[in-house]
């Protein structure tokens, strides 16, 4: 048996990602870096042979998942139900939530300008987001950060995937702000530094926090 | 106003008092999307807020839908419109010429704004990784249509069950009519079709998502596929005039205006360049909106 078909068999098995550390375990020749020149070699071949499916990496976890461009022919099958695709307050609590977290409900409703206890209650119960620790004050209230299934419902490797805002069309904000002050628009973001740091957060960090 | 009276028809402008915004309020997720839409709509520059002219008519908004709103939903608008006043108050006290402000009362608005405005992006970009990624299907996500199950062996019964259970069987009515089965479509099926089509070409005509079959079943789903990929703001949906064709538009300047207002059939002026004129506007750098950690 070649690592190859071994990593192939246990992805083939799987409904869920599996980690390389977890693929590892199917055997002792088997280590994270042995997994991870199979997983190139799998995504090759299948590339290759012109299959239908392929490996994707879904946060820090890897799954044969179809081709988009058969999605039409699956969709005429009764599915298993798939979560409904997100509402439009839903992906802008999440999105808030991706970029700030650790995060309050306080500070998010802050930000949207409107109450958020149902939609965070929706999200928690779809396992988007967790309570990742309580902060300080009044009542030590409930922070929520993005969990592992976040990174999989949007087929993001890791946080980083997330647009930086300079790669975002922002049609307001086109105007050199002269009444704005340049600490205004810097007390607006998160500084440098700090983007930098958690630029490479990776998927397994955010899982454990969830935790 | 101006944005307004270029995307009417004039048989609707001239009923309207110029103030008045065709908009209705449940549409919009909250008192920062309205403001965003009005200031969007107008292009106005965010930096320089007619406070005054967009108090208005955020007000004349909120005066005309507020009553479909629950009590904490018209909380929230209410709550914007004070702070509105209270910037426009501000503005217009008079204050001696060598007095400046410390900070120019709109801004802590205008912060919120950007904020705002940054997350629907994401919210947008997410929406899109959404989309694409209920394209992949992974194990046991097919199953068959159910088969009645075929039951083998031997007859146990006797000839007077059997008389006994045939004549419990009603009289059939005379003019039954046979109904074929057909295959059912699905909304996904017509999405999936919408999609194929406008990767293809830049509009598509409603009507050709249903015309061959011309069955109630089709057209319903195919009216809830555009409104749904309207609403992932996948394409934006155009009618001229009332009973006129309805196009389908792609995605090409989606990133534009993620407030949804494309989901309405009000009329845009069809020259779409001005659209992308702000679209491709630079971006300041020193906005950065980065994940954060602890």
């Amino acid at each position: 048996m070649s690592p190859e078909q071994i990593v192939e068999a246990t992805l083939f098995a799987s409904q869920t990602p599996l980690t390389p550390r977890e693929i590892a375990r199917a055997d002792e020749s088997l280590d994270v870096g042995v997994v991870r020149t199979a997983l190139d070699g799998l995504r090759e071949r299948y590339e290759g042979d012109g299959r239908a499916f392929q490996v994707y990496q879904l946060g820090d976890g890897y799954q044969i998942l179809t081709r988009p461009e058969f999605a039409p022919y699956l969709e005429r099958f009764d599915s298993v139900p798939r979560p409904p695709s997100l509402s439009r307050a839903a992906l802008e609590t999440l999105a808030i939530i991706a970029y700030r977290q650790p995060l309050g409900r306080i500070e998010l409703e802050e930000i949207r300008g409107v109450a958020s206890a149902s939609v965070l209650r929706t999200l928690q119960d779809w396992e988007l987001i967790a309570v990742v620790g309580r902060g300080e004050g009044l009542g030590r209230p409930l922070l929520y950060g993005t969990t592992k299934h976040f990174l999989d419902h949007f087929a993001l490797q890791s946080l980083s995937d997330l647009p930086r805002a300079q790669d975002l069309p922002i049609s307001l904000a086109r105007t050199t702000a002269e009444e704005v002050t340049e600490s205004d628009i810097g007390s607006l973001v998160r500084s440098p530094e700090t983007s930098e740091a958690t630029g490479s957060m990776s998927g397994e960090e955010v899982e454990t926090e969830s935790r | 106003m101006e944005g307004l009276s270029t995307a009417v028809p004039n048989r609707l402008s001239s009923q309207q008092s110029e103030d008045t915004f065709l908009v209705e309020l449940d549409r919009f997720s909250g008192p920062l999307e309205l403001l965003l839409h009005l200031i969007r709509s107008q292009d106005i520059d965010i930096f320089d807020i007619p406070i005054s002219q967009i108090t208005r008519q955020f007000q004349a908004v909120i005066e005309s839908g507020i009553e479909d709103l629950e009590l904490d939903r018209a909380g929230e608008f209410l709550e914007l419109a004070a702070t509105l006043i209270r910037i426009k108050a501000q503005l217009l006290l008079p204050r001696p010429d060598d007095v400046q402000w410390d900070e120019d009362p709109r801004a802590e608005l205008v912060r919120r704004l950007l904020e705002y405005e940054l997350f629907q992006e994401v919210a947008g970009v997410l929406g899109g990784a959404e989309a694409e990624r209920r394209r992949h299907f992974g194990k046991g996500y097919l199953a068959l249509r159910q088969q009645p199950e075929e039951v083998r062996g031997k007859l146990t019964t006797t000839l007077a069950e059997l008389i006994e259970v045939a004549g419990a069987i009603p009289e059939p009515d005379p003019v039954t009519t046979h109904v074929a089965p057909t295959r059912v479509v699905t909304v996904e099926e017509k999405m999936s079709a919408i999609r194929t089509h406008l990767n293809q070409t830049d509009r598509l005509l409603f009507s050709r998502l249903f015309g061959s079959w011309r069955d109630r079943e089709h057209v319903v789903a195919a009216l809830l596929a555009c409104l749904e990929l309207a609403r992932q703001q996948v394409l934006r949906i155009e009618q001229v005039k009332r009973f006129g064709f309805i196009w389908l538009f792609g995605d090409n300047d989606r990133k534009k205006s993620g407030s949804g207002s494309k989901t309405t059939n009000k009329v845009r002026p069809s020259d779409a360049s001005k659209l992308t004129d702000v679209h491709d506007t630079e971006t300041p750098s020193e906005l950065s909106l980065a994940p954060v950690d602890s």
